[in-house]
């Protein structure tokens, strides 16, 4: 199956650097971001001419517009299995994950449920708003992990009590794409009276979502990890509730999340996610098999490497790959210079890389941590792709070793 | 397609020197590669400094997408924090005043992110330090006023034969003129960096309280004492002081007193008279050559024993095992512990080490 979209140009600024060998740069970064789909494109474009209505406005633009959105959003709710109401528009996986967490948090804490569980492995946009939870008087409690990012079910049963008011789990973790039994832990919460949200953000198109068969109270998903633009995302959240919203000042989106839609954002939004979920099974199938092909051969090429999380369950696009002797930083800049991007899997504002808290948390030795390259498969990879991905790691990390030999 | 003249390195801060050391390379014709060092946390200690804040790094990314290279921000916090900070800590904890400078260049600039470039099969390194780099031998920079090869004695040699110094050609004001002509307005006024990096305010006790505790003896009450012994007065830590300092000394003498020794197992602070403050000789440790042929015995060389100092005329007098010792022709002023000598044949850099000693032009009494 060929690229879903045009390959990317990120070279137009940048004189060209890449050997000759390298015609095209390989973009395998997907867990960062995705090029928006031409198709997502061409549903948004009508709403940035002449669809430009507020559909707030009682006027024929503005019925136009609400029309597209309630359409939009319809739509996403059959993507989820949920119903329309219970489907939010925000700014992305940040923002979700933040409403998910502290508006409940806020909505139940009178009520005595005082704590937030969440596990050690999620995004920071988790764990930057179970500390904002705690800062407002939450207990916070982090739940144990094995040494592949499962949640400990022993520690969940523990954690998760009557008293908690919302637990938080990852279905698919960005780093290393471990894949958490969220059916059984959002029935655990459900069964215990506590309020269970997931970050889908890594997980939406790559794992079955649906809210009819899963008992998960909210839902945050993203639109720039599935072909739409950046700065749209979604959140589901049960008919039912209780959530505090952050914003304030409207009645948009049920006064849950105020301010005027992103009308053309979210036509794209719901665009994306159909295509992802009508594609899910081939594209992950697809995907599944090149990270397994690219895998084996690095741990033919490279004995010791080690896949982060390897041995668990795993989402097909992500693979974790550390290698003793070898630094991250190094890595990801020789992999990018020689045209092959990826990424370390967490980076901090200032743009270094920094130790992962993920890995921290598997108990992963240092030397493995401070080498971890996180490569992330998706619509711009290609079999040709990978087997260049395949022939030129090994390489670079020999090249890596020498010189780490050399200095020592 | 490969620049003809190699891959290079350049190390940015984000400020003016560095940004046009990068732009002039790549107008030259360089493959260049912008790196910008983070070399320690910018957490709540830190606010926003002229060098290594965030606003740096995104300056030199500014710059770097200007001039169409690409950017890395290389985290070396453990490495500096370790090779650079822990020592600059120590040398106050033994009553000695350091440069951290001149570690951060031998180890984190020239050896750290040497390594780096290795890896990224850089044939060069270029900084934006005021010296010259020319056949496998370091120089003074071209402005006399922003000569920083002081700096740099402690780089190991073999490293030379790959700087690349082009703002060491340039006088301050020429370089500010050729960033306004690169397009880079975003650096080109931007204001020098005169306090260590990651010393906010200037206040280095800050940095020497949190990582030694209040109660460390650098930092606690002790005597003010003359040559001869006698208490003139009590200070309120003896990491306060450097040599030939007068700030924060008793009042009421005759003629000026200046800081002549630190003596931290008595904590003393020994202040005297400009004339206890001259030395006419000084003993170097970790002694670093940067020529082929090191001067021996007998040679005769300039001297400089502090940044912006004049050079000085003197005779090596004693060498080896790592050290040396020099009789200066004529006394010099505040020979410091802990700060850099550095030996000079004309504007070539011969070498440098760490002053351990003076000795002093007049007999000081023993305490």
């Amino acid at each position: 199956m060929a690229a879903l979209v045009d390959p990317p140009d990120p070279g137009r600024t940048e004189p060209d650097l890449l050997p000759s060998s390298m015609r095209q740069p390989i973009y395998l970064d997907h867990a960062a971001t995705t090029p928006v789909r031409r198709e997502v494109f061409e549903a948004m474009e009508p709403f940035y001419g002449p669809r430009f209505g507020n559909p707030s406005s009682t006027h024929r633009w503005g019925r136009d517009a609400r029309a597209a959105l309630d359409d939009a959003r319809e739509r996403l709710a059959d993507c989820l299995g949920a119903h329309p109401s219970e489907v939010f528009f925000t700014s992305g996986g940040t923002e979700g994950d933040n409403a998910a967490i502290v508006g409940p948090y806020l909505a139940v804490r009178g009520t005595g449920k005082r704590a937030v569980v969440t596990t050690p492995i999620e995004h920071k946009a988790v764990l930057g708003a179970v500390h904002f939870a705690q800062a407002q008087g939450a207990e916070e409690r982090i739940l144990a992990v094995s040494s592949v990012g499962v949640v400990d079910r022993g520690s969940y049963d523990a954690l998760v009590r009557p008293d908690v008011a919302v637990v938080s789990v990852m279905w698919v973790n960005n780093e290393i794409g471990v894949v958490q039994d969220i059916p059984a832990l959002a029935a655990i919460a459900k069964s215990r009276g506590v309020l269970f949200h997931t970050d889908a953000v890594q997980g939406f198109g790559k794992v079955p979502i649906d809210a009819r068969a899963v008992p998960f109270d909210l839902l945050t998903f993203s639109g720039h990890k599935i072909g739409a633009p950046k700065g749209i995302g979604g959140l589901y959240v049960r008919q039912g509730t209780p959530c505090e919203p952050l914003l304030h000042g409207g009645s948009q989106n049920r006064g849950l999340r105020p301010g005027t839609e992103n009308v053309a954002a979210a036509v794209g939004l719901a665009r994306a996610a159909e295509l992802a979920i009508a594609e899910r099974e081939a594209e992950m199938r697809r995907l599944g098999a090149m990270r397994d092909r690219l895998e084996r051969v690095i741990r033919e090429r490279i004995p010791d490497a080690v896949v982060n999380g390897g041995g668990g369950p795993r989402a097909p696009h992500i693979l974790s790959v550390s290698v003793p002797g070898t630094d991250s930083e190094s890595m990801l800049m020789a992999l990018d210079l020689a045209g092959v991007a990826c990424s370390s899997g967490s980076a901090c504002t200032s743009g270094s890389v920094d130790p992962s808290h993920v890995l921290a948390a598997l108990g992963t030795p240092r030397e493995l941590a401070v080498s971890a390259v996180r490569m992330s498969l998706g619509s711009l990879t290609t079999d040709e792709a990978i087997d260049r991905v395949a022939e030129l790691f090994p390489a670079l990390v020999d090249k890596a070793r020498r010189l780490a030999g050399a200095a020592a | 397609m490969s620049g003809a003249r190699g891959r290079v390195l350049a190390a940015m801060s984000g400020g003016v020197d560095s940004s046009v050391a990068a732009a002039l390379l790549a107008e030259q014709g360089y493959d260049v590669i912008g790196a910008t060092m983070k070399l320690f946390c910018y957490g709540d200690h830190v606010p926003d400094r002229p060098c290594c804040s965030l606003d740096s790094i995104d300056d030199a990314r500014r710059v770097c997408e200007r001039i169409g290279v690409p950017h890395y921000v290389l985290n070396l916090e453990s490495a500096f924090g370790r090779d650079v900070i822990e020592n600059f800590v120590s040398e106050y904890a033994a009553g000695r005043t350091p440069i951290p400078c001149v570690r951060c260049n031998t180890f984190t600039k020239f050896r750290d992110l040497l390594r780096k470039a290795d890896a990224l099969e850089c044939d060069w390194i270029a900084t934006g330090h005021y010296a010259r780099a020319s056949g496998g031998e370091l120089w003074r920079g071209a402005d006399p006023a922003k000569d920083q090869s002081y700096f740099l004695w402690g780089i190991d040699r073999a490293v030379v034969r790959r700087m690349l110094l082009p703002v060491g050609a340039l006088t301050k004001p020429e370089t500010r003129r050729r960033a306004h002509a690169l397009g880079l307005d975003v650096v080109a006024e931007k204001r020098e960096s005169q306090d260590i990096c990651f010393v906010p305010d200037g206040d280095h006790t800050a940095v020497l309280a949190r990582r030694l505790g209040p109660d460390a003896p650098a930092l606690s009450r002790g005597p003010i004492v003359d040559s001869a012994g006698r208490v003139l007065g009590e200070h309120e830590g003896y990491a306060r002081f450097t040599v030939g300092q007068r700030r924060g000394l008793p009042g009421g003498s005759r003629e000026p007193l200046y800081v002549v020794a630190i003596r931290p197992d008595t904590r003393e602070v020994v202040i005297g008279p400009r004339a206890e403050l001259l030395g006419s000789g000084v003993i170097a440790r970790d002694v670093n050559w940067l020529v082929d042929a090191p001067p021996t015995v007998g040679a005769h060389v300039h001297v400089q024993v502090r940044h912006r100092a004049p050079a000085a005329p003197a005779e090596i007098v004693r060498a080896g095992d790592g050290e040396i010792e020099l009789a200066l022709d004529q006394p010099v002023a505040a020979i410091t512990p802990g700060q850099s000598l550095v030996m000079f044949d004309g504007d070539r850099v011969l070498g440098g080490g760490l002053i351990a000693a003076s000795r002093a032009a007049l007999p000081i009494l023993a305490a």
